[in-house]
C-alpha cells in the first residue's frame, strides 16, 4: 500500500512550499514526481520483487492530470515518469464534479489552497475556484482513460456497489495472472 | 558509512507507451539551441520570446574558481552599467534544506538526486532567472543544467530522459566551460577543504577508499562535461591559468558578445 505524496524525503519541502504558497506548476509537478520516485524504489519496486501486491492510492496518472491542468507541458510530464513500472491495473473512480464538491464540502470544512486550485488565480473564491480546476482535472482524466487504458468504476453509486465491481475488476485480473503463472510453470 | 541507498535503482526504463514517437535526442548533432529559448518543451505558461536580458553560464567542476571568477565579472558588468543578477546551484529557498537534509542523511538515490536538483533549478528558472530576463539583465550563473546532466550522467542515468527532463530549461546565451585537468583538481579542492561524501561520488560505491573514490567520479565528471562540449556549445576556457589571465579572456569574449547583442546597459540603482 502506498499513497501519494508520502515520502519521507520530499515532505519537508512539500510542506515548506504549500504553507507558504509559493510552489509554481512546475516546482508542484517536480516535487511530486520526486516524491513518486522515491516510494518508487522503497516502496513499490521491492514488494513488487518480492511477489506482492502494491496498492497504490493515485499513480503517475493523478499527475498527468493535475498537471497538465495546471499549464504544464503534457508531453513533458509523460516523460518526466517515463521510469515508472507501469501499473498492472489502473482503476479510475469517476465522478461527476458536483458530486466529488458536494461531498469534499459534507465532509470537510475548509479546501486545501493546492486542492482548489486556487494558485492559478481563476477565482479568489475557494469553492468556485475548486470546481473550475477540478473541472479542468477531471477532463484531463477523461482524457487518460484511452490513452492509458484505464478501467473506469463510477463513483456515483454506493460504496458497497463500487467494492463489488472493484473486486469483479481485480479478481478477473489476478486469475488471468495466475493461468500465466502456472503456465511458466508448467513449460 | 555505511548508507542504506543499496535499493534496485533502476535506468529510469522507458515504458514505451506504443505510441511510436520516442523523442529524438536532442544530443547528437542535432543543430544548437536557440539562445534565451527553451531547450525541450518549456514552460507552456510562461512564454518568453523576445525577453532583453542574457544568461551567462559558467560551468565546470569543483576547484575551477567559478565563484571568484563571477564576483569579478559582476563587478566589471555593473561598472558599465549593466543590471547583474547571479543564480546558482542548489540556492533556490524552496530546496536548499531539503537537498541538504538528504545529503546529510544519504537517503538519495540517483533518480530522487537528480528529481532534487531538478525542482531546485524551476524554481531558481521562474522566480530569478525568469523574471531578470525579463527586466533586462544579465544573469550570472554559477553551475547550469550542465552539472546535473554530468552528474546525472557519470551514475548511469538514460541521456534522453534526463535532456527531456531540462527541456524546461532556457538555452544560454554563453556558457564558459572553465576546463581543469584531473591532477590539478584534486590538488585544489584537498586544499581548498578535503573531500566529502558525495563529491567523492561515494553513493557510488566505486571503493572503499574515499581518495580513489573521489578520483574515479571526478575523472567520470571530466569526461562528461568534456562529452557535452559539442552538444550545447561551450566555450571552453583553460582554468589552469591565472585568476587574471582567465578573467581577461571572459571579459574580451562577453564584451564582444555584449557589443553585438540589442542589450542595452540598464541604469542600477
Amino acid at each position: 500500500m502506498t499513497e501519494w505524496n508520502s515520502s519521507a524525503l520530499v515532505k519537508a519541502a512539500t510542506k515548506a512550499g504549500k504553507k507558504k504558497n509559493s510552489l509554481t506548476p512546475m516546482t508542484f509537478s517536480l516535487l511530486h514526481a520526486t516524491d513518486f520516485a522515491d516510494r518508487l524504489l522503497y516502496n513499490i519496486i521491492p514488494p513488487l520483487k518480492a511477489g506482492m501486491i502494491v496498492l497504490a492510492d493515485r499513480y503517475a496518472y493523478t499527475a498527468f492530470a493535475r498537471d497538465t491542468a495546471r499549464g504544464v507541458d503534457p508531453r513533458w510530464v509523460r516523460e518526466l515518469y517515463s521510469f515508472a513500472v507501469r501499473p498492472d491495473l489502473a482503476v479510475y473512480f469517476r465522478v461527476p464534479i458536483e458530486v466529488s464538491t458536494d461531498r469534499l464540502l459534507a465532509r470537510r470544512v475548509k479546501l486545501k489552497f493546492y486542492e482548489a486550485g486556487m494558485d492559478m488565480g481563476w477565482s479568489s473564491n475557494l469553492v468556485e475556484s475548486f470546481r473550475l480546476f477540478q473541472g479542468r482535472v477531471l477532463d484531463q482524466y477523461d482524457r487518460l482513460v484511452d490513452e492509458f487504458g484505464l478501467s473506469v468504476i463510477s463513483a456515483s453509486g454506493s460504496i458497497t456497489e463500487q467494492q463489488r465491481t472493484f473486486r469483479k475488476l481485480v479478481s478477473e485480473h489476478l486469475q488471468i495472472e495466475d493461468v500465466h503463472e502456472q503456465l511458466d510453470e508448467l513449460t | 558509512m555505511n548508507s542504506s541507498t543499496s535499493s534496485p535503482d533502476p535506468q529510469p526504463a522507458r515504458q514505451g507507451r506504443g505510441e511510436a514517437q520516442t523523442p529524438a535526442d536532442p544530443g547528437s548533432a542535432s543543430p544548437l539551441v536557440t539562445p534565451g529559448t527553451y531547450y525541450g518543451h518549456g514552460i507552456p505558461y510562461l512564454p518568453i520570446d523576445g525577453y532583453p536580458g542574457k544568461i551567462i553560464a559558467i560551468e565546470g567542476t569543483d576547484g575551477v574558481g567559478r565563484s571568484t571568477q563571477i564576483t569579478l565579472l559582476r563587478e566589471w558588468l555593473e561598472v558599465q552599467g549593466y543590471g547583474v543578477v547571479e543564480t546558482g546551484w542548489t540556492r533556490s529557498a524552496l530546496m536548499q534544506p531539503t537537498i541538504d537534509l538528504a545529503k546529510s542523511s544519504n537517503t538519495l538515490n540517483k533518480l530522487t538526486f537528480v528529481l532534487l536538483y531538478a525542482t531546485d533549478f524551476a524554481d531558481r528558472l521562474e522566480k530569478e532567472i525568469i523574471p531578470a530576463l525579463k527586466a533586462g539583465f544579465i544573469v550570472l550563473s554559477d553551475r547550469y543544467i550542465f552539472t546535473a546532466l554530468a552528474r546525472a550522467g557519470v551514475r548511469g542515468v538514460d541521456r534522453t530522459w534526463i535532456r527531456n527532463l531540462y527541456g524546461f530549461a532556457i538555452a544560454p546565451h554563453l556558457v564558459f566551460y572553465l576546463k581543469i585537468d584531473e591532477k590539478t583538481l584534486i590538488r585544489r579542492v584537498l586544499q581548498a577543504r578535503g573531500m566529502e561524501y558525495w563529491e567523492s561520488g561515494m553513493d557510488m560505491k566505486l571503493g572503499d577508499d574515499i581518495y580513489e573514490s573521489f578520483r574515479a567520479y571526478q575523472r567520470a565528471l571530466l569526461k562528461e562535461y568534456a562529452s557535452m562540449a559539442d552538444e550545447f556549445g561551450f566555450r571552453v576556457l583553460d582554468a589552469r591559468r591565472r585568476i587574471e589571465v582567465l578573467q581577461d579572456e571572459l571579459r574580451r569574449q562577453i564584451g564582444a558578445f555584449l557589443a553585438e547583442s540589442d542589450v542595452t546597459a540598464a541604469p542600477i540603482d
